[in-house]
């Protein structure tokens, strides 16, 4: 069932002179968690905030849940849309204590406001300490008061802003579980916005990804990486690879060598292939296909990265095991496992 | 999910609200700038043939002089505090604030009564010394004698802008430009003071908003200015017109200054990352040069403020007996609650004005809004000449629609009149600080509380106010104390015989009655020092 749904979604701030989201469209089904992808100033945010009713569109119209929430000038206002937010920075209320700030939302309007307040906070993980005010918790904490604040209400929709930029590293891999087992549980819709392509991949059902205002792409995390619909959306994703080759009846020939694939008949002449640096695999000489020579190796402690030069100057990276020392300047000997070719 | 209702995005009450506080507070200045293309009042010919020159003159030579000597003493004496170790400096860093608490007007009588001959100064003189002096010690009712008053009244706004800018300028850099061989003159006129030019033209500039304001010292040593023209126009000749000429001419003068300071900060970037702050390291001063400028300071601080303060004391002494009565205890209350009232006023105008910005889309209301903070820099003359005709208007039409005889005032000549002009001049002291709120606690707290299910006013009441109470509040103390010293609007729009503090004294100081003014004047100064104190404790805690 659709949940929320955009169409020709269109916005630019009065002093920009570009379009801060642009004939954007797509749906959400109930229950999912939806991803969106971008660098700074890719809309994403923007998007966010559209959803949520702090920023009205320029065309376009949104329904949420079986209802219009925005259609020409008219809207629903953002206290009416039964919407939950994460603000990046939480926002919580920095005057009222923990119990308070969940309850915020639900005072008057259901019978028992705080034992459903104090139900949400269990299940983020805090079940004591209720009267403790924001600025007496750690970051951590203060992320699950406020995702118990936007749930508590039970909305139609939970948005979140950024929700992993403020952790460090090895709290984030933890956090990103937890919150996506604690919105799993509850069965909220979930919309998160990041910069950061592993939250996107490792948390989201689908993922959406933004490029200056336009929606490039839109669909599982195993789909968009394997199948980029185009290089912006591949290269989002980590390094790629790309080499010119030539089509012949069995396969492609390339200035780093023969690459077998049934592929090239359905190509003419010149291709472009592209593969990612995980994907070639280092080996014997006698097995492999390829090779080029050795420009410089980077050591990431649990692999290495290789550039590898053709007689032409042109060069790839491989990504090979960490233990292994190649010397510089020698002949490294490589197989590509899984690539994508397009007509160049 | 109920039935959504739809509504236009952009409407809401607080808009409505906002551009009806808006409208009111610019009918002033909108009436100053359409009438100024009627034809001239009847004695605005002769006016402009034997008095403006004058007015003209005098204003100006005031406006110099005061800038140069607040120049002289405030940057001095800032960069005196801010780089040297001395004895005192600790207590003048502080002290040299409190005579921005004494009101020009309240200043001038007092040292008048100081070099008087019954004054203290004569009467040492003659009793102990057996010297006899012949009329007034040194006479000070003049042009210079203004320019000395209303300068060590005045000194403490630059004194703390270029001290502020200085506390920020990065030490590093003075340390590079010793470092490069420069003496410390060198360092200070090649590095310090160009840095700190804005801060110092823009607490001149306060300064000069302030000299154009005042009618209290003009009017009392009998110099004859654009002020005391307007009440002279409006009060003696019954001449509108040209009360609106000389006030129009006298904007004019205004926004010359207000276009001169922002022409000098241009577009450049006079601040220095604070990053690399280091503790500022104070140069200790020793022999002579140790006294010297503890000498300074304590001179300074002498005349600009303890012996006129020892002096009211020692009248309010004298006389207390005889003034303080319940009538007294009434004035009191009476002006106690009209700043408070004025204050609250501002208060809750200011928050519905940020309020409505703070929830609308659009740019141009932010823009528009600035309108209410401009009467800040309008002379209090000029702002009663603009709400007096717009009111009498009002007074007029009512009384030939409605009851067809003579009710007399309805609203010109009240209370109403005199709040309306205080919100109009003093809307800016309380929009600040209460705007300064605003914007440190963001716009996400408002949004949380929005997407909760929770409306605007329910929002504003349960978050944004209770978050901005300090700012709020101090809003409403800085409003309280501007109100309680005015004295050229209250003069002008004061309902008949309806006396505050300020104009009190001021009435009293006139009639010969200068040591009885002191229980008054004592009253409003000491008032004034509590947010000084508490505006300072401010700028330092920006600083540090």
């Amino acid at each position: 069932m659709t949940l929320l749904e955009l169409k020709g979604i269109t916005k630019k701030y009065s002093q920009a002179d570009q379009f801060a989201v642009n004939n954007v469209s797509f749906k959400v089904e109930k229950g999912e968690i939806l991803s969106l992808v971008g660098e700074s100033g890719s809309g994403k945010t923007t998007l966010l905030r559209l959803i949520a009713g702090l920023e009205h569109p320029d065309a376009g119209y949104i329904s949420l849940a079986g209802n219009k929430v925005v259609e020409g000038k008219k809207s629903v206002p953002a206290n009416k849309r039964n919407v939950g937010m994460v603000f990046q920075d939480y926002a919580l209320f920095p005057h009222l204590n923990l119990l308070e700030n969940v309850n915020f939302g639900l005072k008057g309007k259901i019978p028992d406001p705080d034992k459903v307040a104090k139900e949400t906070l269990s299940l983020v993980g805090l079940s004591e300490n209720f009267k403790k005010y924001p600025h007496q918790l750690s970051g951590g904490q203060q992320q699950r008061v406020a995702l118990a604040r936007a749930i508590a209400p039970r909305p139609a929709i939970l948005l979140m802003d950024e929700p992993f930029s403020n952790l460090d590293a090895v709290l984030k891999d933890q956090v990103r579980e937890e919150i996506r087992q604690i919105i799993k549980k509850t069965g909220v819709t979930a919309i998160f916005v990041t910069h950061d392509t592993r939250d996107a991949l490792s948390t989201a059902d689908r993922i959406a990804i933004l490029h200056k205002g336009y929606l490039q792409q839109i669909d599982t995390p195993r789909n968009l990486y394997e199948y980029p619909v185009n290089g912006y959306v591949a290269n989002f994703f980590g390094k790629r690879n790309e080499i010119l080759a030539t089509s012949t009846d069995d396969g492609f020939y390339s200035t780093f060598g023969f690459l077998t694939d049934e592929r090239s008949k359905l190509f003419s002449s010149q291709v472009r292939i592209s593969f990612r640096p995980e994907n070639a695999s280092i080996g014997k000489k006698e097995a492999q296909p390829m090779s080029g020579k050795l420009v410089k190796s980077t050591y990431f402690g649990d692999h290495q990265l290789l550039k590898i030069m053709d007689d032409e100057g042109r060069y790839i990276n491989i990504r090979a095991n960490a233990s292994r020392i190649y010397e510089k300047q020698s002949v490294i000997f490589f197989s590509i496992d899984k690539f994508s070719v397009e007509e160049a | 999910m109920q039935i959504a209702k739809q509504h236009f995005y952009w409407w809401n009450y607080w808009m409505a609200g906002a551009l009806l506080i808006l409208l009111l507070i610019a009918t002033p200045l909108f009436t100053i700038f359409f009438k100024i293309f009627e034809p001239p009042g009847s004695s605005w010919n002769h006016l402009a043939e034997t008095l403006l020159f004058g007015y003209f003159k005098n204003t100006v030579l005031i406006l110099l002089g005061v800038s140069f000597f607040t120049f002289i003493l405030g940057v001095s004496t800032a960069w005196l505090v801010t780089n040297y170790s001395f004895p005192g400096r600790k207590y003048f860093e502080w002290l040299l604030i409190l005579p921005l608490g004494f009101p020009g007007y309240i200043m001038a009588y007092t040292y008048v009564g100081l070099l008087d001959y019954a004054g203290p100064i004569q009467s040492f003189l003659r009793n102990s010394m057996d010297i006899a002096v012949t009329g007034s010690l040194l006479d000070i009712m003049n042009l210079p004698g203004a320019i000395f008053i209303l300068s060590i009244t005045l000194f403490p706004y630059v004194f703390l802008l270029s001290r502020a800018s200085f506390l920020q300028q990065s030490k590093t850099l003075q340390e590079a430009s010793s470092l490069l061989g420069k003496g410390n003159w060198h360092t200070f006129f090649k590095v310090a003071l160009p840095m700190a030019r804005p801060a110092i033209v823009g607490g001149i500039a306060l300064a000069s908003m302030e000299v154009l304001n005042d009618y209290g010292t003009v009017k009392y040593f009998g110099v004859q200015t654009f002020t005391t023209g307007i009440f002279r126009a409006w009060f003696s000749m019954g001449d509108a017109a040209t009360a609106i000429y000389l006030a129009a001419i006298l904007i004019v003068l205004v926004f010359v200054i207000l276009y001169l300071e922002s022409l000098q900060r241009g577009n450049r970037r006079f601040s220095q990352g604070t990053g690399t702050g280091k503790p500022l390291v104070r140069v200790i001063l020793t022999g002579s040069a140790k006294w010297a400028v503890s000498l300074f300071f304590a001179v300074l601080f002498l005349f600009s403020f303890f012996v006129p303060f020892l002096q009211l004391i020692q009248w309010a002494l004298l006389t207390y007996a005889k003034v303080v009565d319940k009538d007294f205890i009434l004035l009191i209350a009476r002006s106690f609650g009209l700043a408070a009232g004025t204050g609250v006023i501002i208060a809750v105008f200011s928050v519905v004005l940020l309020y409505s910005l703070r929830l609308s889309p659009f740019k141009w209301l932010k823009n528009i809004t600035k309108i209410s903070t401009l009467g800040y820099a309008i002379p209090g003359a000029v702002i009663a000449v603009g709400i007096m005709i717009p009111l009498l208007g009002f007074d007029h039409w009512y009384m030939d629609r409605f009851t067809g005889r003579n009710v007399g005032l309805v609203l010109s000549g009240t209370l109403v009149a005199l709040v309306f002009a205080y919100l109009v001049r003093f809307m800016a002291v309380g929009y600040n600080p209460i705007d300064a709120g605003f914007q440190k606690i963001g716009i996400h707290v408002n949004e949380a509380s929005r997407l909760l299910g929770r409306g605007t006013c329910k929002t504003l009441w349960k978050v944004d106010l209770p978050m901005i109470k300090t700012s709020l509040f101090s809003g409403i103390l800085l409003v309280f104390v501007d109100v309680l010293k005015e004295l050229p609007l209250t003069l002008i729009l004061r309902p008949f015989n309806y006396q505050t503090l300020a104009t009190k004294a001021f009435d009293m100081a006139t009639n010969e009655m200068i040591a009885e003014s002191a229980n008054a004047s004592l009253i409003i100064i000491l008032t004034g020092i509590i947010p000084i104190i508490f505006l300072n404790r401010l700028i330092r805690r920006k600083v540090f």
